[in-house]
């Protein structure tokens, strides 16, 4: 089974081929930092109202840790337990996507910071700003609860091992990351931080991938061991995500204060409500808050783009294309 | 909070209400209630305009629900737009010329005119053409065209002024720009964007696309080079410039006896030249590279734009595209060796096509010059790998290129390359810049109700534009002596279309119909007859254009005499065509031009040039932000079955755009409404190929992989390539993962998984 311990390396007969597949997909989809152009953006910052700009200075400051600390759970936490090659060919994919995003958020928090204390104060929000820090926190604690586990030898070891994978899927990957794009496509829908978008489309790309894996994982375990799955993970699960929830809603109203046209406190609450829901169905739970989605822009993220190239990058290829010359294939 | 509030929230929000509800007057199906309901008040946003922003916003949304929400966004945009130009004491179109004379946008001759004529011109003005403009037309037009002041940023142009001053800016009399304008204001007609942005302008660079040989091999021509491209790239034109005559990696260099590093250190310059010309602020600078595949430094070509390897060998902003001879392609068939030259060694084969380039080709091969050899389709597969993984690498093919252009009739006028949309075929040399003026007609806007196409008035907008264009010519800054050399000595012109595919839907033809085939063809010999018709009027009035004589018209071969296959539906008015131009010359070299219109047709609201749809439900993403486009026409058909449904419209959604899944729908109506990656690309090719003789120069011709291998890929552009296609363009394909779906219900999206047809409620 996939959860139990060891080191398989056998990969045929291929025991899970759809982790592999996503494996395969995630490489075509490579992208580099350098293909991102952040230069439109800074003339954007200088023209944000003050309100803008503490938002956006807030938000690159959740991003300046936010996919590291997703990277030391999976080599912490996640690698050591899913016991199967082509898993763990997936998780290593991942890790390398992780470091892109991480380069990515360097790169701007660089670009968008010049004066050196200011960066230098940023990269260190984690520790002084109380929003940020809460969310780490929270991160930190379910990072921690299986850092003593070297085997998934009993029941227990394994339900607290399905609350890790679920909470960096869920609520970090799947609530936080959810949250912080929402602001990205907010300024992006009025026309602010092109560059930022273009590479939150690709990290935000990433991100929903990872998410499925760790969902199809879930998915997997609960194929296998469906015992696991009683009441009290339920409870468990939605307890969590009800905390991520109130997490990043106290982070949200750090970044709006009174409000802006289209963005306060109160439509993203409604957004990480409508969120939590989705994710709780995805885990074939019930619904905890039955909140409509407030936000129009984020529906647009959902519709397959088109891009004037005089504009902006494509982002729509694909990389590792297969086969060899031929003359009679159908097209 | 330092600055007092314009009104209390109350009234703003009255205020804004009453404008909603004059925003959806006359449209069915748009309730002001549903925009309104979005529409909050904070302590940042009680003025009028604050709210309106929020409408706009929020109407733009509610497209993807009901798509008469775009007229209601646009509407509301409109009246901001009015408000702006107001604040800058734009009231009329005369106040607006005078407005951006003053600020030094307009030129002296124009703003006299506009002063002169201003009741007669201010008349001619219809404000009711601003309801034809889609919300985001109009955006485009307020985020881009506009004329602004300089400082205060503000608008100084309403939209019918800045149509009305594109048209002042070509005209002599004002009957002149009530022509002009009535194609304009009913979007039949728009010139490219230069010709949009900067008529009647200071310097009034009109020309879309500039065409500029290789440097010579030498240090002193590259730089020179790298000075002609960056005054063309500042103006807002589109650059292509070939690199087949710089000697490759490995070549010596005599002056210092190194060797040399090849074409790509070159290129890298280039490419960060290009990045830093920023168009006026309104786009970056773009340009083409093309080379010759026998040039030995073809390989790490092909490789710039990967996203792995050395940066240092990487160029991210400059397009390529191949400018391939037929005897590459015949070695590719019939898997033969290909050799690659330097071209200090063989400076002969730039010059040359045709079979006279085969028989130096083989001579060169023969010498021992070769600097190795290779397999042509190992070459060609790297070619197709390059297309599917960055979707440049585009395939223009030289020889037909050359053969069947009308300024090559004299030895040594030699067609070096296309353009940054590979749709311009035009004679360069080291002395002379190729230059294209463009424009494009909106085919859909010639559709009759009853459903055919109205020819006389598709005739009649030809000529307009013909004549037009050719004022382009004249009225037009040159960024460089060389482009303004070569457009006085040839003026050539593209003009071109847009909109074939309203066309086709509004006609109920699917795209891969004989019938679609058929129409479009026959669309592409009506404006060819016309157009050329109209370049014999100007001829006989003003003189053929200075080089006619080097023309292949002149020595009688019309482009048509070129492919003895062609569909031609009247040949008589061919004849008679032939008889006359005989007598009277032509005033342009070349003609027509079929240009990607990426802007414009947002602008008109079509679909662009000669394209199928690529998707029932898409979203525009542009430096304005990020707009739904919906094909309106399979709202209109879904609302007439019963069937335009929240869950429909979650299934079209969830689908990427396509409606195959749909299974209540019609069979004709599913067929119809394919997208460009439901569609056999065999159709498109042979739809260009088709037009093709009605092209004296070319196509922008993109073409849709959904999940590209390199074995559909060599396939099809052998295919294309065997048509007698000259030029193709982009390969779109699709990212292998997107996005998960926020705002569509995370279970309902496994249900319509494909392993699970039959429970998929949204399709029963």
């Amino acid at each position: 089974m996939l959860l139990d311990p060891g080191m398989d390396l056998t990969l045929r007969p291929m025991r899970y081929p759809d982790f592999y597949e996503r494996y395969r997909a995630a490489i075509r989809n490579t992208w580099t930092v350098e293909e991102v152009d952040l230069a439109s953006d800074l003339a954007d910052l200088a023209r944000l109202t003050p309100e803008e700009l503490h938002l956006v200075n807030r938000l690159v400051a959740f991003f300046a840790t936010g996919d590291s600390i997703v990277a030391n759970n999976l080599v912490l936490n996640l690698y050591k337990h899913v016991n199967a090659p082509e898993a763990r060919l997936y998780l290593s994919r991942q890790l390398f996507e992780e470091a892109v995003h991480v380069q990515f958020y360097l790169t701007l928090l660089d670009t968008y910071l010049p004066d050196h204390d200011e960066r230098v104060k940023a990269f260190a929000a984690i520790e002084h700003i109380p929003s940020i820090r809460a969310k780490a926190e929270f991160c930190f604690r379910w990072i921690d609860s299986i850092g003593k586990l070297d085997e998934l030898t009993t029941r227990d070891d394994r339900r607290a091992f399905l609350l890790n994978l679920i909470c960096f899927a869920a609520c970090i990957e799947g609530l936080f990351f959810y949250g912080a794009f929402a602001y990205v496509y907010w300024l992006r829908s009025r026309g602010l931080l092109n560059g930022l978008a273009s590479g939150t489309n690709w990290v935000f790309r990433d991100e929903s991938m990872h998410m499925e894996f760790a969902f199809s994982v879930v998915d997997t375990v609960r194929a296998e061991e469906p015992d696991l799955f009683d009441a009290d993970l339920t409870a468990s699960v939605t307890r969590m995500i009800e905390e991520a929830v109130e997490a990043e809603l106290a982070f949200a109203r750090d970044l709006c204060g009174d409000g802006m046209p289209g963005m306060s406190a109160d439509d993203m609450r409604r957004y990480l409500e409508y969120v939590a829901d989705q994710r709780l169905t995805r885990l074939g739970l019930p619904a905890r808050y039955g909140t409509a989605n407030p936000f129009a822009f984020m529906e647009l993220q959902d519709v397959q783009e088109l891009s004037n190239f005089f504009e902006r990058r494509v982002s729509a290829y694909q990389i590792g294309v297969e086969g060899s010359v031929a003359f009679d294939e159908s097209f | 909070m330092t600055q007092q509030l314009d009104a209390p929230v109350e009234t703003a929000r009255g205020v804004l209400e009453a404008e909603v509800g004059r925003a959806c007057a006359g449209l069915a199906d748009a309730e002001p209630g549903r925009v309104l309901a979005a529409v909050r008040g904070t302590d940042a946003a009680t003025d009028v305009a604050g709210l309106r922003e929020q409408a706009i916003g929020e109407a733009a949304a509610l497209v993807a629900v009901e798509p008469a929400y775009s007229r209601v966004a646009a509407r509301l945009l409109n009246a901001h737009i009015a408000e702006e130009a107001a604040s800058q004491g734009v009231r009329t179109f005369a106040e607006s010329a005078a407005a951006a004379h003053r600020e030094g946008l307009m030129a002296d001759a124009p703003a006299a005119f506009v002063a002169a004529n201003a009741d007669a011109l201010n008349a001619l003005v219809d404000e009711s053409a601003d309801d034809r403009f889609e919300y985001f037309g109009l955006r485009t037009v307020y985020d881009r065209y506009l004329w602004r002041h300089p400082r205060t940023r503000r608008v100084l142009e309403r939209p019918q002024f800045f149509l009305m001053r594109v048209a002042v800016g070509l005209a002599e009399t004002v009957d002149d720009v009530r022509e002009l304008y009535g194609l304009l204001s009913t979007l039949s007609y728009l010139p490219s964007s230069p010709t949009l942005f900067n008529s009647a302008a200071r310097r009034s660079q009109l020309s879309s696309c500039f065409l500029l040989d290789a440097p010579r091999d030498e240090l002193e021509s590259i730089y020179e080079r790298y000075a002609q491209v960056a005054r063309l790239s500042k103006y807002a034109g589109g650059i292509g410039v070939s690199w087949t005559r710089v000697r490759s990696r490995g070549s010596l260099i005599q002056g210092t006896n190194g060797l040399s590093n090849g074409i790509v250190p070159w290129l890298r310059t280039l490419d960060s030249s290009v990045a830093a010309v920023n168009q006026g602020g309104r786009r970056k600078g773009a340009a083409c590279v093309y080379l010759e595949p026998w040039h030995a430094d073809v390989e790490e070509f092909l490789e710039l734009r990967d996203n792995t390897g050395e940066d240092a060998r990487r160029t991210h902003n400059l397009n390529l595209a191949n400018w391939i001879p037929d005897e590459f392609m015949r070695r590719v068939e019939r898997d033969e060796d290909w050799s690659l030259f330097d071209p200090k060694v063989t400076p002969e084969l730039t010059d040359l096509y045709g079979d006279d380039f085969d028989r130096a080709y083989r001579a060169a091969e023969a010498a021992g010059k070769a600097v190795r050899t290779i397999s042509a389709r190992r070459l060609y597969g790297r070619m197709m790998r390059t297309l599917a993984e960055t979707g440049n690498g585009w395939m223009t093919f030289k020889d037909i290129s050359n053969r069947a252009c009308n300024q090559t009739a004299e030895k040594g006028n030699v067609v070096h390359l296309s353009n940054l949309c590979t749709e311009i075929l035009e004679v360069t040399s080291d002395g002379e810049t190729a230059v294209c003026n463009l424009g494009s007609i909106n085919l859909g806007a010639h559709v009759l109700p009853g459903g055919t196409v109205d020819w006389e008035r598709l005739r009649a907008t030809v000529r307009t534009a013909v004549r037009f264009l050719d004022r382009t010519i004249d009225r037009g800054f040159y960024p460089t002596g060389e482009a303004e050399k070569a457009n006085k000595k040839w003026r050539p012109m593209g003009l071109g279309v847009m909109g074939l595919a309203d066309v086709f839907f509004k006609l109920r033809l699917p795209f891969d119909s004989d019938e679609a085939r058929t129409l479009s063809t026959r669309i592409a010999e009506e404006i060819s007859l016309a157009a050329y018709g109209a370049s014999a009027d100007l001829a006989e009035a003003h003189g053929p254009h200075p080089a006619y004589d080097q023309t292949r018209t002149a020595r009688g071969q019309l482009h048509i005499d070129h492919f003895p296959d062609a569909a031609i539906t009247r040949p008589d008015a061919w004849d008679a065509l032939r008889a006359r131009v005989a007598r009277t010359g032509l005033r342009n070299s070349l003609l027509i031009a079929v240009a990607p219109t990426a802007t414009i047709a947002s602008i008109a609201g079509c679909y662009e040039c000669i394209e199928p749809q690529v998707s029932n439900l898409f979203k525009r993403e542009t430096l304005s932000g990020e707009f739904l486009q919906i094909n309106q026409y399979l709202v209109r058909d879904l609302k007439a079955e019963g069937l335009w449904l929240p869950e429909v419209r979650e299934a079209i959604k969830r689908a990427n755009g396509s409606v195959q899944g749909l299974a209540d729908l019609p069979d004709d109506v599913r067929v119809l409404y394919r997208t460009a990656w439901e569609l056999p690309q065999k159709a498109l090719i042979d739809l260009a190929a088709a037009r093709t003789p009605f092209i004296d120069q070319s196509q922008s011709l993109n073409l849709f992989m959904e999940t590209p291998t390199i074995g559909k890929l060599s396939s099809m552009y052998a295919y294309a390539w065997r048509s007698g296609v000259k030029t193709t363009y982009y390969l779109r394909s699709r990212p292998a993962t997107r996005i998960a779906q926020t705002t569509v219900s995370a279970t309902e999206a496994v249900i319509c998984s494909l392993e699970n047809p039959e429970t998929c409620e949204a399709c029963q």
